[in-house]
């Protein structure tokens, strides 16, 4: 029997398992498989954060940009030969898409990032969750911020607005990417 | 997920720990006021950071907070004498001031000055808004008084209570900030708690099951935004605020008071949920009044004589598997603070966040733990002084607002999100 010293004689089922000495017996087993996120810088700011980033070691993350811009209004849009990896090599939006768990769209403040909308549309069609990251210093007007978050805010359904690129390897981090 | 060393980094706060450092830069709710209710009441024991302390309110009104345990012999002075401006040990008699200073060692002469070498650790005690408040910190780095709404409005327009919880702090206050578990864990209350019901803002929650979020820094923390559908091109938006290290302020519902929660640790294992209701313009009524103490909303009933909640985890929380079965609680634990704290006690003393799964609708939490790590290290290495010590990241509201789709609610909510004086808070 268990006894605990300050309260009833018989210990509760849930103050037993609640207890330091029951922790240790959590199994140890992975309780995840690998998710594939894939992570698009769309501005070339971003995309320079997005290389640094590459460097260190992930859980499969995948990185890729979008910087190279949308066509302009009026051009004609062709899927192909406008998202690419970090070397360079096109590559197709729809097949990243479809084989993603989790799109991390990554911002700078300001900048032209109508790759969004492309973006976002693939992933809402093939029901892919998706975050857009918005880096924004103190000195980014509001103006300039409300700009980029009206192009992000349709595409995400969550949305940071960070202050700190170090933010992006800690959220990646946490979400096992 | 979190590494190991992060982990402990965060949840350890204990005297010499840097996350001991970090909560040492703040002022802390220490006691409500009505603990030490008179001059010369009996003292009361606080431990708080890892630290056993005695609380005493002397003859003259002056506070105390100081090592609980006689430096003669080590007796501890929950024992002592109040009396004639100090608490006297019972054993051989010392007696101690507010600071802690020896001020009489009966059995050395007087002149000998032998008193004047003892003195016990301690630290400053205030009342502020029904609260004693604690600084456990260098001197010379005490920052101002603490000005969080709750605590300026006049007596009448707010209400404090505090509650044991039997784990880690970081993992109760991360709770406060997860705003993806209220449709879920207390969809029951909505509509039959009286100090949430009634608001048309609940509406929404309810028709909308998949709300979108913003996560933005704010200068003290976090502004958490969760938007959901409203009538013709209009979104709801409730915006949560968290100030570091542990202040949370939940959106409001309607007239109804603003509340939220300061978590605080006793030691690694156990903590503090303070929970405070105040209204920025208006006096509670009696009715929510008498909510809140018999435990409706954020609050809790009690063992009695204790800050125990009565459903605790030697009665498995009085679960009820017939209402959890109908739908009338979701867990099937009653009260949306013991829904909370029953889980958050489940994950056992300290949550091993190696083991988690988060994912992107975890981004407060995760930002959070980011700026708590960042604010540490900053003042391990710089001593910088942390967010949420000025006072103007104190004066913060949590806001529940309808607004036109295309606008962002940190600029259209920014009024709403800053506490002034005799305005109402902003709530649907
Ligand atoms: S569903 Fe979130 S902890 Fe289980
Ligand atoms: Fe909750």
């Amino acid at each position: 029997m268990n006894v605990c010293l300050w309260g009833p004689a018989v210990q509760s089922e849930s103050a037993r398992a609640a207890s330091r000495a029951e922790a240790r017996f959590r199994i140890d087993a992975p309780n995840s498989r690998r998710r594939a996120v894939k992570v698009i810088a769309l501005d070339s700011q971003s995309e320079r954060i997005v290389e640094r980033l590459a460097q260190s070691s992930w859980a499969g993350a995948v990185f890729l940009t979008a910087a190279g811009g949308a066509p302009a209004r009026g051009e004609r849009f062709s899927i192909s030969g406008w998202l690419a990896d970090l070397a360079g090599h096109t590559k197709n939006l729809v097949g990243e898409i479809d084989s993603a768990d989790h799109v991390v769209m990554i911002a700078t403040a300001g900048e032209k990032l109508e790759a969004a909308s492309i973006i976002g549309e693939a992933c809402s069609l093939k029901q892919v969750m998706t975050t857009a990251l918005v880096l924004s210093q103190a000195s980014t007007g509001d103006a300039v911020l409300s700009q980029s978050l009206a192009q992000l805010r349709p595409w995400a359904l969550m949305l940071v607005i960070a202050s700190a690129e170090d933010y992006i390897a800690d959220m990646l981090a946490a979400l096992r990417a | 997920m979190l590494k190991k060393d992060q982990n402990d980094l965060l949840t350890q706060t204990g005297p010499a720990t840097p996350g001991g450092r970090l909560f040492r830069s703040y002022w802390l709710p220490a006691l409500l006021a009505e603990e030490l209710p008179a001059n010369d009441c009996p003292p009361v024991r606080v431990k708080i950071l890892s630290e056993r302390l005695i609380a005493f309110r002397d003859s003259a009104g002056r506070l105390g907070l100081m090592d609980e345990f006689c430096a003669h012999r080590g007796v501890s002075l929950w024992f002592g004498r109040n009396e004639e401006g100090g608490l006297r040990c019972p054993y051989h008699g010392w007696k101690y001031d507010h600071t802690g200073q020896c001020i009489e060692v009966p059995s050395e002469p007087v002149e000998s000055g032998f008193c004047g070498k003892i003195k016990l650790k301690s630290y400053p005690l205030i009342e502020r808004g029904g609260v004693l408040w604690t600084y456990m910190g260098p001197p010379e780095k005490q920052p101002p008084l603490p000005e969080w709404e709750f605590a300026t409005v006049p007596a009448a327009q707010s209400f404090m209570s505090k509650r044991i919880q039997e784990c880690n702090w970081l993992q109760a206050m991360e709770g406060g900030i997860d705003s993806s578990h209220v449709s879920f864990l207390h969809r029951g209350e909505l509509n039959t708690d009286p100090l949430f019901r009634g608001a048309r803002g609940n509406q929404y929650n309810m028709r909308d099951a998949r709300p979108v979020f913003e996560v933005v820094e704010s200068a003290g923390g976090l502004n958490i935004g969760v938007r959901r559908n409203a009538e013709d091109g209009h979104y709801y938006w409730r915006i949560t605020q968290w100030v570091m290290p542990s202040f949370t302020m939940i959106p409001p519902r309607g007239d109804h008071a603003i509340h939220g929660h300061f978590w605080i640790p006793i030691d690694d294992e156990t903590c503090w949920t303070w929970s405070y209701d105040y209204h920025p313009t208006r006096a509670l009524s009696a009715e929510e009044r008498a909510a809140m103490r018999a435990g409706k909303g954020v609050h809790v009933t009690y063992v009695p004589g204790t800050f125990r909640p009565l459903a605790n985890k030697d009665n498995d929380y009085l679960i009820d598997r017939a209402a959890q079965k109908a739908g009338r609680t979701y867990s099937g634990v009653g009260g949306i603070a013991m829904q909370d704290a029953s889980l958050q006690e489940s994950m056992g003393p300290v949550v091993d966040r190696t083991k988690e799964n988060l994912v992107s609708t975890d981004n407060g939490i995760i930002m959070a733990r980011h700026r708590l790590l960042r604010a540490t290290k900053a003042l391990m290495e710089k001593d910088a002084t942390p967010p949420g010590v000025d006072l103007a990241h104190q004066r913060v509201r949590s806001a529940a607002v309808v607004l036109p789709a295309d606008q962002p609610f940190m600029e259209a909510a920014k009024d709403a999100m800053i506490a002034r004086e005799g305005t109402a808070h902003a709530s649907v």
